[in-house]
């Protein structure tokens, strides 16, 4: 936008922050400046220091977290270390990561208040402003609703509402989509354009499912784990340029710009750099001419529907006649009432053993309910679930956990002991084996998993991407033969989550049933064979991969979207039917190659 | 937080939650002085009465949260008669001796006595917490009796945090399940196994608590002495004749059942 004078908002002057206790400082002379009206995409692999810059804008570090600061930030004149909290709230709000933690009342009315009562505004104005707030979120009609009762995308609105109410001129979100399901996000991307497009704030952004934002976004700031900036400018640049930094640092790339790379890594150069989906629609839409595309739609991937076929018989029991292998998790007619709400109904699902099953659907659609039913975590009834042919409720608890495996969703609630070898030796020595196989088998395991040089650490004081991959090596380490993970990469940079994906493709190769919960469609095309979409208690749909984004219905009703490249896909015939950055390539270079061929010919 | 309350906008709904403190209070405290079944039969039977008719509750729901309580009635009816003081009872008939066992039927009045006593008592917390928004008590308390409001809105967060810390603890059982803990085992594996709850659950605590810090923080909580109120709470005339009427009419029990003579010694009054 060159005909706006770009004025400086944010100044941020060899900004170092330690906090108490920590050996390293999360943020070391930092020097940014953010103009009025931008809207800046902060990235960062997870630790960088992007939340401490985040709470250091308006002010709650210092005044509310214990840390140490040095150098300078001053927000529209106001040093923050200077000013009040009172004064900096009315500058800057931040809607944080977790929807819950962020309400301090039970309605929606008064959590708008709640900000104005404590700077103590006259209370015959918040009437105007709590309206004025609601309506800003598009929830005019909300005021008087719980605030628990709202679904994740309203409670981030609510959230941001309350910070309107007064009236800051930067919105910083941290992470606000992690905790939704892909139609909450969308929900959250589509708050955050109209707040763009009334132009009356400067907006901060922490997040990184990126394809479906960038086009709202006019920069970005990149920081390694140091804290240092290594990459901050236009959207196009930063990931055009700086994509080899960006990938060492395990920061999270739009899926089109990845694309891009790769066709330049083949030899094609696209007209323009895309980082949108609008545009890379268009470019590879204009460059790869729409004639070729239906001879290529059907090369995709082989899908192996059901791996048990074709493996010999291991279990004992026969439950079909026409299978000799026990399916690796049978559910039959499965219901459950939980507080009055039918959180599961006659739900019927079989996953044949060396399956990749992911399970999706909306918040609240039942996906954990199902998995924890599969090991008995929640109460079963008899002759519902059945683990390789024996139904669970007779199978002791001490034997189901040899023979399945369940990751929590935050690892930390399932570590028992205080070092990261008793973590892994745990169940093989409940399992009776004798130490020197005990410990064999632990370093052999934690050698695996990257683990082995902590195996001394306490699982506490590991890493996020650290303590998740040592969750899942526990749940291994009894040879557990089928794999149950509940989001297993929340929360992670695309590196440790790329790492922990891999591991699973591994494991699957191996033979092993796995089994993942998440919200991650780009995930689920890329690793899953096959998925099960929950949608209010329902199992609406259970099939290939494929099958299901070529269902807008299902997607539609289960508030699913499709993966960016399937998104992309379906605007660039060319690119017809591909789900990963894999397939597209693929698809392309085939498309290129029968130019080059008619070319040749002519 | 999982609370009895229901919204709604009854009489009882609508009144200051410090007027139903006020006029349950006396009372409370005057039917846990009394002795004899009729007092607090005649109490219950008035609380009912304003549940249904002044808060508009359904009869239904008045009668599940009465049945909620039965085992507690039924048990202190069958321990009393065992456990009463033999010479308060014995010049009564005796109605049942089985070996060491003996009831008499002044044991039995006992009995009946305390579990209607115990149940009037909790019967007259229901106007109160069948009606009350938990925020609106909070609000009251620091508007019209000077708590801190920094105190009153850091209790009511911290309420929030039980139903959180419930899940929490549901889920890290489960997770410790799924590891091969089983929950069988003496005092000592008892023990183990919360000592092994406590860091997981305490690290959730102490992030979510962070978090709610936060987020109250950067809405300028706390940055004044005082702040002000969207919502003003205050005594209305309502309130007045509500809380006068309660007490009125319990007196009116009261004066009736010693005018009859059924009113019985008070604790106070008794020699014991």
């Amino acid at each position: 936008m060159p005909w706006v004078v770009l004025h400086m908002l944010i100044e941020i002057k060899e900004l170092s922050i330690k906090y108490v206790g920590r050996k390293n400082p999360a943020l070391e002379h930092l020097t940014l400046r953010f103009n009025a009206g931008e809207t800046v995409l902060l990235l960062g692999a997870s630790g960088c220091g992007k939340s401490t810059l985040a709470l250091a804008l308006n002010g709650l570090i210092p005044h509310s977290v214990g840390a140490a600061l040095s150098g300078r930030i001053v927000v529209d004149g106001l040093d923050t270390q200077q000013a009040t909290v009172a004064d900096l709230a009315q500058k800057v709000g931040i809607v944080f990561q977790d929807p819950e933690a962020q309400f301090v009342t039970l309605k929606v009315e008064d959590e708008i208040v709640f900000g104005l009562e404590n700077l103590c505004r006259p209370p015959e104005t918040m009437r105007a402003a709590v309206d004025a707030a609601l309506a800003a979120v598009s929830m005019p009609d909300a005021g008087e609703r719980e605030v628990f009762k709202l679904s994740g995308g309203e409670k981030q609105r609510i959230a941001l509402a309350s910070l309107l109410a007064m009236e800051p001129q930067v919105l910083v979100f941290d992470e606000p989509t992690a905790n939704l399901d892909p139609v909450g996000t969308r929900d959250v991307f589509a708050l955050i354009a109209e707040h763009k497009a009334r132009n009356k704030h400067t907006i901060i952004l922490i997040e990184h499912k990126l394809d479906e934002l960038m086009h709202l976004i006019d920069r970005v700031v990149v920081l390694d784990r140091t804290g240092q900036i290594i990459a901050d400018g236009p959207p196009r640049e930063v990931f055009d340029r700086h994509v080899d930094a960006l990938r060492a640092e395990g920061v999270w790339i739009p899926q089109v710009c990845l694309l891009a790379h790769a066709l330049r890594e083949c030899g094609h150069q696209l007209d323009l750099f895309p980082v949108t989906l609008d545009e890379a629609a268009e470019v590879i839409g204009r460059w790869a001419p729409t004639a070729f595309h239906s001879s290529f739609a059907i090369a995709h991937r082989e899908s192996v529907t059901c791996a048990s076929l074709s493996r010999d018989g291991k279990g004992q029991m026969v439950i079909d006649e026409e299978q000799a292998v026990p399916f690796a998790i049978d559910v039959r007619h499965l219901s459950c009432v939980r507080s009055g709400r039918r959180v599961l109904d006659d739900v019927s699902l079989r996953v044949g053993q060396g399956e990749f099953l992911a399970i999706v659907g909306a918040n609240g659609a039942g996906k954990t309910s199902l998995a924890q039913h599969l090991m008995d975590i929640l109460p079963t009834p008899k002759q519902t679930v059945f683990i390789e042919g024996q139904d669970v409720r007779d199978i002791p608890s001490h034997k189901l956990i040899e023979r399945a495996g369940y990751v929590f969703q935050n690892p930390e609630h399932q570590f028992v002991t205080n070092s990261v070898f008793d973590e892994v030796a745990y169940g093989l020595r409940v399992k009776g084996l004798l130490a020197s196989e005990v410990e064999a088998q632990t370093n052999a395991m934690l050698d695996r998993f990257g683990l082995l040089r902590l195996a001394r650490a306490n699982p506490f004081t590991l890493s996020h991407g650290q303590k998740r991959r040592l969750s899942v090596a526990t749940m291994l380490a009894m040879g557990q033969r089928t794999l149950i993970l509940d989001e297993p990469t929340f929360g992670q940079d695309q590196r440790n989550a790329k790492a922990l994906m891999e591991l699973l493709r591994d494991l699957h190769r191996e033979g092993r049933t796995v089994i993942i919960i998440t919200h991650d469609m780009a995930l689920v095309a890329e690793y899953a064979e096959r998925v099960a979409v929950m949608s209010g208690g329902k199992l609406l749909f259970d099939g290939d991969v494929r099958e299901l984004f070529a269902r807008p219905d299902v997607l539609h009703q289960a508030r699913l979207t499709p993966p960016p490249i399937a998104q992309l896909a379906e605007r660039v015939p060319a690119l017809h039917g591909a789900l990963t950055l894999e397939e597209a390539v693929r698809h392309l270079s085939l498309v290129t190659g029968h130019l080059q061929m008619t070319s040749d010919k002519e | 937080m999982q609370t009895i309350y229901k919204a709604g906008d009854s009489f009882l709904h609508r009144l200051n939650p410090l007027s139903k403190v006020l006029a349950t209070l006396p009372v409370l405290a005057f039917v846990a002085l009394t002795t004899d079944p009729w007092t607090p039969l005649a109490i219950i039977g008035l609380n009912i009465l304003v549940i249904l008719v002044l808060g508009r509750i359904p009869l239904g729901r008045v009668l599940r949260i009465l049945a909620l309580l039965s085992p507690l009635m039924i048990g202190f009816l069958l321990i009393y008669p065992l456990v009463v003081r033999r010479e308060l009872v014995q010049d009564t008939p005796l109605l049942l001796s089985l070996g060491p066992i003996q009831v008499y039927q002044g044991g039995l009045r006992f009995g009946i006595a305390t579990a209607l006593r115990v149940f009037c008592l909790i019967s007259l917390s229901l106007p109160f917490s069948l009606t009350t928004d938990s925020s609106d008590f909070i609000r009251a308390l620091v508007q019209q009796w000077n708590l801190p409001y920094r105190v009153g809105y850091s209790a009511m967060a911290a309420f929030r945090f039980v139903p959180m810390l419930q899940t929490e603890l549901s889920l890290i059982q489960a997770a410790h399940r799924v590891r091969g803990i089983s929950n069988k085992g003496g005092l000592r594996a008892q023990y183990d196994r919360l000592k092994r709850y406590a860091v997981p659950l305490l690290a959730t605590a102490i992030r979510q608590a962070e978090r709610t810090a936060l987020a109250m923080d950067g809405r300028a909580f706390g940055a004044f002495e005082t702040r002000t109120y969207f919502k003003r709470m205050a005594f209305t005339p309502r309130d007045a004749a509500f809380v006068l009427g309660f007490w009125l009419a319990c007196a009116l029990i009261v004066v009736t059942l010693a005018h009859v003579g059924l009113l019985g010694s008070l604790v106070l009054l008794q020699q014991v």
